[in-house]
């Protein structure tokens, strides 16, 4: 188990790896010049040029990932500049390792900008999982429990139609609507728990949660309906009712135990996408997570943060992978990790 | 012995059991107007291809089909109770303790998260008022009475780690847990190798005679109801189209599909002569079955019944030359003569002299 | 979702200008909005919407509503605009930290200032000639002090230009060439002195429009990580630190002392400041009158959808006309365009009705008639534009087609930021036009690459589209900076000057007469001039103003769209009720 993990990580590593430079290959294969963006528009061409100098946008690919790999290791000055460290070094921003980079665009190492804005989409995605797992799951079982009846058909057909809503849409209308119009809640505003406590932090989270919940629901309601009655026509729920088990018995611990293990890995890896920032929903309801950033840092071509961010997320992404995995084998004894 | 009705008439007495589906494109009639009767220590062996009902009718003996759609008519009678009149909670409290079932493919019908001997000890706890220590001892108890070598071992194992034969034992375990007087078993060694297979027929008939229990082995092997049943039912489009005892039936098939069945066993006893010759045609649709006797599309023999008969009139399941305990459902006027001058000079070149 | 995927476009648009008319006749000091009188006290609320403060650095800031916003609470310049809708007071520079609006000597090459002796910055400390002359430092530092118009003072200071094409003084954090810059800007007492290479009438309305020229405290200068950093000198000073992406909360500055100041009345106690609101949120508040959205103003346009809601806003509704103009460009460089005939027939196939209609109609755009604004002064109808009909003249257009040298039908491309449904609407109704005149149009939208495409000399477009605005009230900071071939061309680039036009010596000798006139009444008339060569040439083919709708919160008093803030609310007289 344990050698397992560990190539795994290893994998996920070279990906990683892989992943950064895919990324400045990509912003090198723009014909967008993010150093004649910087400089503003009266910029004549010297003066982009030194632009482009101070940024590091000057040195050639290899050199420019390299100086990005090697700060992650030992950290880097920007700029970085040996006169000036000398002449006025309080001038410098040190970034110190893991440095993934200084955005010049917002005045910040990529490290700080994820600190800041990681809790808010990690909040987000919380609340919003706690609501989707308990009310998709539980939704999910008591149609398939119910299979043809009123309340199937009606829990089915409310999914599919709150499935085809774009989050935007959901959000606009709560926005609007409940917080707006109504005026039934104040207009979400991320509190974090330091200042709100959670009552202020959970009230703060409820319609961007509920707003990115409710589209993970209609499709966990569904997904859990199916693997409900996947499981239930198993042989083995036969065998359950031939020993004479109650029907909960055969219900919640023979087709439920096995109906709900491919929901966990669905659930981690939605999880782990979400932690990377819920974009349309932060951006509705203007919640200064990593999705905004990333959404900023794509506006004004900022590079240094668009390679943390793909980093991150795909860190996320790998991690929740190989837990997702352990946990797999945990659940289903036949899953052998080696 | 104080089961006031265990002598008034046969321990199990199916009559006239209909199981019917209610589908989207009309009603299934998996099994319909299905009769028979099984002493306690008796084995019945219900044989046909898939589709023909087996399976099903024993599911409804069990009660399987209580809470879906299946409407279930008739009358089943185990013990001097009619199963059928039974509430769904006193017909759950039967189940798995009087009438307990041995799946097919014990593979897929143990469940994989869950470890054998929790499995097995399940069906003990549900059924009895013990502690989980004591259902534990029982259940090691019962691994060992199946053959499961180092039980103490294994009861904690899950079941992909269990061979296909060990597995079987652990059901057969765990059907026998509550010492049932009725167990079903369901194909309990198509999943098997050959050599296993006999073991786990010996098995079942030891466990048998032990417990005196009645068993319906459902199986579309002629060579296990050789082995182990006392009586044979055949079972075609979800009627019994044969019914007799199993000695009787083997040597003297009167309806033509049962013929087919016969030919279609590849002759363990090593007659490379005999010619294996597979029934003609697909299993009919239940949905809609085959005007007339069901099995006529595919028989040969039909243009030797005079008129229409075999496609317009449904034959009745009756004594034939063999004596009021062997039925058949066939419009052959000599079924007899034609299996020994046709039909038995193909598949068993070697008993015409014997016969 | 509102996020902008034209950057570029966004910077022009939002790009400061200066004088500007208001619309409906609005006459007084006062534009569109509540007449009330504020009072104080109360929190009010700006909000930036999606498009984030880049900097707050004066020294780096070059959009419209930062400078506004951070001059009317936090910093002061030598000589800043009254809060005015008067198109002569508001757009007359008057004294801030200054004693007056600076004297020039040698006709307009050096500039004197004397800073005030009993101004401060919100720590205590006095605000001092030094801090000017250190602030205008700070602008060398292109290596550092990034995306700030320090490229003006590259052209006029009186320092020489190096090799790499930059002032050889490098800025007060390398310090190379600091004699040449001490020589440039001085200080005599609490006088300071800017010395010129060439005259430079307007340098106040520079002055009072940018920040470039606001002190600085070299003791509190830590660069680049200072973007954010507010030393106040004005009534609200920043309270805790300002957060990108979401704004930060302005208190009151007790250092400054309001009998040193006429133009700012600080009556709110607090301005919180909020980034990232889409224009819907922000618009669906004011309008639903619930909530803090009562005490706040936005610089951020109402988006068309709400267009129809307009009566249900009542007195919270303002418009006005933008400073902004957006034009069409054929491409001196193309095949087709090469030949005046072929602009000619351009020009007069030119259909702004049917672009503006595309576009959202009269309630978004007013025709232009000329690439300067009718707000800065010295702008004339131009005449080569003025008398086409707004729907295009087809006959004269064929006419001209059919001297035209291109093959016929005459092939164009039409590259223009698109990506938006709007501006591909609009894209095609100038297609149509065009194409009924004799042209065969291919479109070519391009999003996030647009600016980096036609900024190449030798991009294969043959007409593009382009908008401007004056960085102060001069036609010096439109025509210049848009058709002066000298500072726009390279091998490499066109800078702004997309058509690359090229004047050739006799309209860069009209160009250098009127930077030199030192007159500005007589200066303006020499910049029409140049206009009027531009629109023979058909440089360029005007389209619309974009007009401004707004609206505000409902307990907002003093509310005004002033032409000393560019059209946008002057935060200098704004107040809240309970």
């Amino acid at each position: 188990m344990v050698a397992y993990i560990i190539r795994r990580l290893i994998a996920g590593v070279v990906l990683l790896v892989v992943m950064s430079i895919v990324t400045f290959a990509l912003f090198f294969a723009s014909p967008i010049d993010p150093a004649q963006f910087a400089c503003g528009k009266n910029c004549s061409p010297a003066m982009k040029a030194q632009t482009a100098a101070s940024m590091g946008y000057d040195d050639n690919f290899f050199a420019q990932w390299g100086k990005f790999a090697k700060g992650v290791f030992v950290g880097r000055d920007f700029p970085d500049d040996p006169k000036l460290k000398i002449t006025a070094p309080e001038t410098i921003a040190h970034c110190a390792a893991p440095c993934l980079g200084y955005s010049k665009e917002r005045t910040s190492t990529v490290t700080d900008l994820i600190k800041q804005t990681m809790p808010v989409s990690l909040s987000i995605a919380v609340v919003a999982f706690a609501f989707w797992i308990i009310g998709g799951v539980l939704l999910g079982v008591i149609a398939a429990l119910k299979r043809g009846t009123l309340i199937d058909r009606g829990l089915v057909g409310l999914s599919l139609v709150l499935y085809a809503f774009p989050t935007f849409f959901i959000g606009l209308l709560l926005l609007k609507f409940v917080a707006i119009q109504w005026n039934w809640v104040p207009v979400p505003e991320y509190t974090p728990i330091a200042e709100g406590g959670i009552t202020g932090w959970l009230s703060s989270l409820l319609l961007p949660a509920i707003t990115l919940a409710v589209f993970f629901m209609a499709g966990y309601v569904r997904m859990t309906r199916a693997f409900v009655l996947e499981s239930l026509s198993e042989d083995y729920v036969r065998t359950a009712r031939a020993k004479g088990l109650p029907k909960r018995t055969v219900t919640f611990k023979h087709a439920l135990r096995a109906a709900l293990t491919p929901i966990v890995t669905m659930a981690g890896l939605d999880f782990a996408g979400l932690m990377g920032g819920a974009i349309i929903t932060e951006s509705v309801f203007n919640y200064p997570g990593l999705g905004k950033l990333a959404v900023a840092a794509n506006t004004d071509f900022d590079l240094p943060t668009l390679v943390g961010l793909v980093i991150l997320l795909a860190s996320f992404v790998i991690i929740a992978n190989i837990i997702v995995d352990v946990l797999y084998a945990v659940i289903d004894p036949r899953v052998r990790l080696s | 012995m104080t089961d006031m009705h265990s002598n008034d008439g046969p321990y199990l007495s199916v009559e006239d059991l209909v199981v019917h589906f209610p589908t989207a494109d009309g009603i299934v009639k998996a099994t319909d107007g299905l009769s028979f009767t099984l002493g306690r220590g008796k084995t019945i062996g219900v044989v046909g291809e898939s589709g023909s009902g087996k399976s099903v009718s024993s599911s409804a003996i069990l009660g399987l089909h209580r809470g879906s759609s299946a409407q279930v008519s008739g009358r089943i009678v185990l013990g001097g109770t009619d199963l059928l009149m039974l509430s769904d909670e006193e017909m759950r409290l039967r189940r798995g303790k009087e009438v307990s079932m041995i799946f097919q493919d014990p593979l897929s019908a143990m469940h994989p998260y869950y470890t054998v001997g929790n499995q097995i000890a399940e069906a003990y706890l549900v059924h009895n008022d013990v502690s989980k220590k004591a259902a534990r001892a029982r259940t090691l108890e019962m691994l060992e009475r199946v053959g499961i070598p180092q039980p103490d071992r294994r009861i904690d194992d899950y079941p992909h780690q269990f061979s296909g034969g060990m597995r079987q034992r652990a059901m057969i375990a765990m059907g026998l847990i509550n010492d049932p007087g009725l167990i079903i078993a369901d194909e309990p060694t198509t999943a098997l190798d050959v050599t296993v297979q006999a073991q786990i027929l010996d098995l079942l008939q030891d466990l048998q005679r032990e417990f005196n229990s009645a068993i319906i082995i459902i199986t579309h092997d002629l060579g296990v109801v050789a082995e182990m049943a006392d009586d044979v039912l055949v079972m075609y489009a979800g009627r019994a189209v044969e019914y007799g005892p199993t000695k009787d039936v083997l040597t003297h098939p009167q309806m033509p599909y049962t013929w087919g069945l016969l030919s279609s066993v590849p002759d363990v006893q090593g007659d490379t002569n005999a010619a294996l010759i597979p029934i003609p045609g697909n299993p009919p649709s239940l949905l809609n079955p085959p005007t007339g006797c069901a099995f006529h599309p595919r028989c040969v023999h039909r243009s030797k019944v005079p008129a229409d008969l075999c496609t317009t009139t449904l034959p009745e399941l009756l004594p034939g030359s063999q004596g009021p305990g062997h039925t058949k459902r066939c419009h052959l006027a000599d079924p007899d003569e034609l299996y020994r001058t046709e039909i038995l000079p193909e598949i068993m070149p070697d008993l015409i002299v014997e016969d | 979702m509102a996020i902008s995927k034209k950057p570029f476009a966004a910077l022009a648009v939002a790009a400061l200008a200066t004088t500007l008319v208001a619309c409906g006749g609005s006459d007084g000091d006062n534009g569109g909005g509540s007449k009330s009188e504020g009072t104080a006290g109360g929190n009010a609320i700006f909000y930036n919407g999606v498009r984030n403060t880049e900097h707050w650095d004066p020294q780096r800031m070059y959009i419209g509503r930062d400078l506004n916003n951070s001059g009317r609470l936090f910093y002061r310049s030598l000589v800043a605009y009254p809060a005015s809708n008067d198109p002569v007071k508001g757009t007359t520079p008057i004294p801030d930290l200054a004693t007056d609006t600076g004297t020039s000597e040698e006709a307009g090459k050096v500039w004197k200032f004397t800073v005030r002796d009993d101004v401060k910055w919100e720590d205590g400390k006095a605000i001092t000639c030094e801090d000017f002359a250190y602030g205008a430092s700070r602008n060398f530092a292109t290596d550092v002090i990034i995306g700030g118009p320090a490229n003006y003072l590259f052209t006029y200071l009186d320092i020489p230009t190096g090799k790499d094409g930059l002032p050889e003084y490098k800025g007060p954090f390398k310090k190379t060439g600091q004699d040449l810059f001490d020589k440039a800007v001085s200080c005599d007492g609490n006088t300071i002195t800017y010395k010129m290479k060439k005259p430079w009438p307007d340098f106040p309305q520079s002055i009072a429009s940018l920040r470039y020229l606001d002190p600085y405290r070299a003791d509190l200068d830590k660069g680049d990580a200072s973007n954010f950093q507010i030393i106040s000198n004005g009534p609200y000073k920043l309270d805790g630190k300002w957060t990108e992406g979401t704004g930060g909360k302005f208190v009151r500055n007790t250092n400054w002392d309001a009998k040193t100041d006429t133009i700012r009345k600080a009556l709110p106690d607090t301005w919180q400041f909020k980034e990232g609101d889409t224009e819907e949120t922000i618009y669906e508040q004011f309008l639903a009158k619930t909530g803090d959205a009562n005490f706040g103003v936005t610089e951020r346009r109402m988006p068309p959808t709400f267009y129809s809601r307009i009566a249900e806003a009542g007195k919270l509704y303002t418009k006005v006309e933008s400073p902004f103009v957006d034009y069409v460009l054929p491409n001196f460089n193309s095949p087709v365009f090469k030949d005046i005939k072929c602009r000619e027939a351009l020009k007069f196939a030119t259909d702004k009705t049917a672009w503006i209609n595309a576009g959202g109609g009269e309630r978004a755009f007013t025709p232009a008639y000329s690439a300067v604004n009718p707000s800065v002064p010295g702008y004339e109808k131009n005449a080569a534009f003025g008398d086409i009909p707004d729907n295009g003249d087809i006959e004269q257009a064929k006419a001209a087609l059919a001297e035209c040298s291109a093959p016929k039908p005459v092939k164009i491309k039409f590259t223009y930021s698109g990506g938006t449904p709007t501006s591909d609407k609009q894209a095609s109704a100038l297609k149509a036009a065009w194409d009924k005149a004799g042209f065969k149009t291919e479109l070519d939208p391009l999003a996030d690459t647009y600016y980096s495409v036609i900024q190449k000399p030798d991009a294969d477009f043959d007409v593009t589209w382009g908008g401007w605005g004056a960085d102060w009230p001069s036609i010096g900071t439109v025509i210049p900076p848009l058709f002066d071939s000298r500072i726009n061309i390279t091998p490499s680039s066109n800078g702004n000057d997309y058509g690359n036009y090229k004047g050739g010596p006799e309209v860069d000798a009209m160009i250098d007469a009127a930077y030199a006139e030192t007159d500005l009444t007589k200066a303006a008339s020499l910049w029409a001039g140049v206009d009027a060569k531009l629109g023979e040439d058909v440089a360029y083919i005007p389209l619309e103003i974009t007009i401004f709708n707004f609206l505000h919160g409902s307990k907002i008093t003093g509310y005004s769209n002033n032409v000393s803030t560019n059209g946008y609310a002057d935060l200098a007289t704004i107040g809240v009720t309970k």
